[in-house]
């Protein structure tokens, strides 16, 4: 655990703290076992002014003392809070990305119902902690509901319940050389916008061989993709989330057009097994002129010298199929976790309020030297514009939001995904099926696993 | 009896320490994977429910080819590492000590390496590109470059090969050890009969290196059944089209993935099972006293 900066309590204090608290809490009147009281502003203001809170927020990839961006956002985060509330003492606990941690998080909250006060999670676990009880529910006004993306507030329901605070939503999107577009004479697309057909003509002519003998590609992915699938209007389920629609004719013309970048070989031989890491890589290596990242790719680029916004990288949308513009993207929540203490949970949710708010970017940017909070457009409107103001890049991405399919949260998607999906996409992609016969093979599984998790 | 616990009871304390922890990180977690197989266990609890995970396990077309990629794997790489092992250890056997200590040292020393480590430069000797150090050498004598980890054809081809070509360190130090204690007589005595060095290397060396080819056959069968990190880090998990997923990797994907602990659980028995019928059967096989 790692201490923040301003919380002077030792592990001896804050163990004594925790006891305290325990013994007052059994000795005292029954907590209320509802939806936790609202943590106003003025409500947040009145613990603060009534007692010290110790809490503790579990954040992925913190890890104190570096320089990463989960580091900095965090503690500046907590700094920015405790200048409003001097009496919360919040301590930060990391962990990796990745299942080890995911298995900490289960364990602590699932199975000890302890662990963090407020945390950070993602997709299908907001779901699986709400299913065993463990959320408390965030006391939002109508006129905050209305203020956060709806998509975003849709993924975080659980049988008619908003069960955790959307934090931001990261847009896939394609990053673009305009070196290679340059040295090839090809044409960027206008403001981004391309049609199917244009920017597979781009990928074919800017897939080449240099007279040194290095092989540039047109286009590439990471192997966790599946984002040409829904460029026709393909989409995974139906809107109650209860019948899995991903082998529908739109969806298996979205997977057509994907399996036409292999057959045209504008993508890299080593497509279906290229990981992120390594996908970025060779776009910053300058062997792909288009690939295909999330929004966090932005600070990567702008972290090396060589790479100069709107002179020799811009981003452009996903190619527009058959339908309406669209993009795909992921949603960060701040989850509070259900418990007895009273006076914690009101802190945990006016804190994670205030890291899912408008107040929370403007008072980091005023830090010295100033913090980039939002590393991805933020969920809620009101909080929404400042993401632009920390670069021209970004300005663009915070535009996509409205036209971002945000993936509905099960609790069984990574199975469905990783042991079914993939390796049928894989089968389509390497010729060996067809698209619908793939989508067709995946469909009856697919219905069982999302009818396990609405059960 | 009771004299005998009496006067010897006390020494039983000294490997109370490493039995306790065998008892709590190995016996128990064991009979636990056993218990677990049979629920259907989540991260919260579970119910009982007999043997359908093994119902299921029968079904999934996945597990099925996890099963058959581990036993095809298991196969090729344990012949290949015993025979690369045994002619190894042959080869070095002739040489002075301080050759033959120099010669065991090289062979060893890769195994200190992480195995993560090793299998990165694995994935990039097979990477699909030209640049990859395999499509390299292939284009340097006029071949086209393969797919090799890119394609669901060639990718547990890649993983086996990478395995293949990996000298077995420790069989080849077994062997070495094995081999400079047989007795001399029975060489010189076969010398007088007018066998050559092969003759001699079939027909004496191979069969009284029977106990230690026993082992190395055992064990390499087990750490092949366990394979997990190659597969993981070459082809990002199972490969395109699950080309390359062994059981170890399902296992993991499917408890610490999916979050289904009972039929991970179930498969690691399967595992167990097999890994136990396939050393009784071995042991069936190939034992037998060699006295000389």
């Amino acid at each position: 655990m790692d201490r923040i900066e301003g919380t002077t309590i030792n592990r001896r204090r804050f163990l004594q703290a925790l006891g305290a608290v325990g013994v007052a809490v059994a000795c005292g009147p029954a907590a209320p076992t509802g939806a936790s009281p609202a943590p106003s502003a003025a409500g947040s203001a009145t613990v603060a002014a009534a007692k010290p809170v110790s809490i503790e927020w579990w954040r992925r990839n913190y890890t104190a003392g570096t320089q990463n961006a989960e580091t900095l956002t965090s503690d500046g985060a907590v700094k920015a809070f405790r200048e409003k509330n001097p009496n919360f003492t919040i301590s930060i606990q990391g962990g990796p990305f990745g299942p080890e941690t995911d298995q900490k998080f289960d364990i602590a909250i699932l199975q000890q119902k302890a662990g963090p006060d407020v945390f950070h999670t993602t997709g299908g676990d907001v779901l699986k902690y709400a299913a065993a009880g463990q959320l408390s529910e965030p006391p939002l006004t109508a006129a905050e509901k209305a203020d956060f993306n709806t998509s975003a507030l849709t993924a975080t329901t659980y049988k008619g319940k908003v069960v955790a605070y959307p934090l931001w939503i990261v847009p896939w999107f394609e990053y673009i050389n305009l070196d290679l577009f340059k040295e090839r004479g090809v044409t960027p697309p206008t403001d981004g916008n391309w049609t199917y057909d244009q920017f597979l003509d781009a990928a074919r002519k800017l897939t080449f061989k240099r007279a040194d003998g290095k092989q540039i590609y047109g286009f590439a992915h990471a192997n966790d993709e599946f984002a040409f699938m829904l460029i026709d209007g393909g989409r995974l389920y139906d809107k109650d989330v209860k019948k899995w629609t991903f082998n529908s004719t739109e969806a298996i013309s979205g997977l057509e057009k994907w399996v036409n970048l292999a057959k045209e070989k504008v993508m890299p031989p080593d497509y279906l097994t290229l990981n992120p890491n390594d996908s970025q890589a060779r776009f910053i290596a300058g062997e792909i002129a288009i690939l295909q990242r999330p929004s966090a790719m932005i600070n990567v680029l702008n972290a090396d010298a060589k790479w100069k916004y709107g002179t020799n990288w811009d981003i452009a949308n996903f190619p527009k199929g058959a339908t309406a513009q669209t993009a795909w993207g992921g949603v960060g929540f701040i989850a509070v976790r259900e418990q007895a203490d009273a006076d914690k949970k009101s802190a945990a949710h006016a804190f994670a309020k205030y890291l899912t708010g408008p107040d929370i970017g403007p008072d980091l940017k005023k830090m010295t030297p100033p913090i980039e909070y939002w590393l991805a457009p933020a969920a809620r409107t009101s909080a929404a514009g400042i993401y632009g103001e920390y670069h021209p890049a970004k300005a663009k991405v915070a535009k996509m939001g409205s036209f971002t399919y945000v993936l509905p949260n099960v609790s069984t998607w990574a199975e469905i995904d990783q042991k079914y999906l993939r390796p049928a996409r894989d089968a389509a992609l390497e010729g060996k099926k067809t698209a619908k016969q793939a989508l067709d093979e995946v469909a009856p599984t697919a219905q069982r696993l999302l009818d396990e998790a609405n059960k | 009896m009771r004299a005998a616990l009496r006067r010897y009871g006390w020494s039983y304390l000294f490997v109370l320490p490493t039995f306790s922890l065998f008892v709590v990180f190995t016996l128990l977690p064991v009979l636990q994977a056993f218990g677990l197989s049979l629920q259907s266990a989540r991260i919260v609890g579970g119910e009982w429910i007999g043997l359908q995970n093994f119902v299921t396990l029968a079904e999934d077309p996945v597990f099925r080819q996890a099963l058959g990629n581990t036993v095809l794997y298991s196969l090729v790489v344990v012949a290949a590492q015993l025979t690369l092992a045994l002619v190894v250890a042959s080869l070095i056997q002739p040489l002075g000590r301080k050759s033959q200590t120099f010669y065991r040292a090289l062979f060893y020393l890769p195994l200190v390496n992480s195995a993560i480590l090793v299998a990165m430069v694995w994935r990039w000797i097979f990477n699909p590109n030209p640049f990859g150090l395999a499509n390299t050498v292939l284009g340097a004598v006029g071949f086209e470059p393969l797919l090799w980890i890119g394609s669901s054809d060639q990718a547990l081809a890649a993983v086996i090969l990478s395995a293949v070509l990996t000298i077995p360190g420790g069989g080849v130090v077994l062997y070495s050890a094995a081999m400079g204690s047989l007795p001399r007589e029975l060489y010189e005595a076969a010398e007088v009969e007018g066998a050559g060095a092969l003759t001699k290397w079939w027909y004496i060396t191979i069969p009284l290196l029977k106990p230690t080819t026993l082992y190395l056959l055992v064990i390499y069968t087990i750490l092949a059944f366990q394979v997990f990190e190659r597969v993981y880090v070459m082809t990002s998990g199972g490969g395109p089209n699950n080309a390359t997923i062994t059981i170890v990797q399902l296992i993991y994907s499917t408890a610490f993935q999916f979050g289904r602990y009972g039929l991970a659980s179930a498969m690691a028995v399967v595992l167990f099972i097999m890994a136990v019928a396939v050393a009784v059967v071995q042991f069936r096989s190939l034992r037998s006293d060699v006295e000389y």
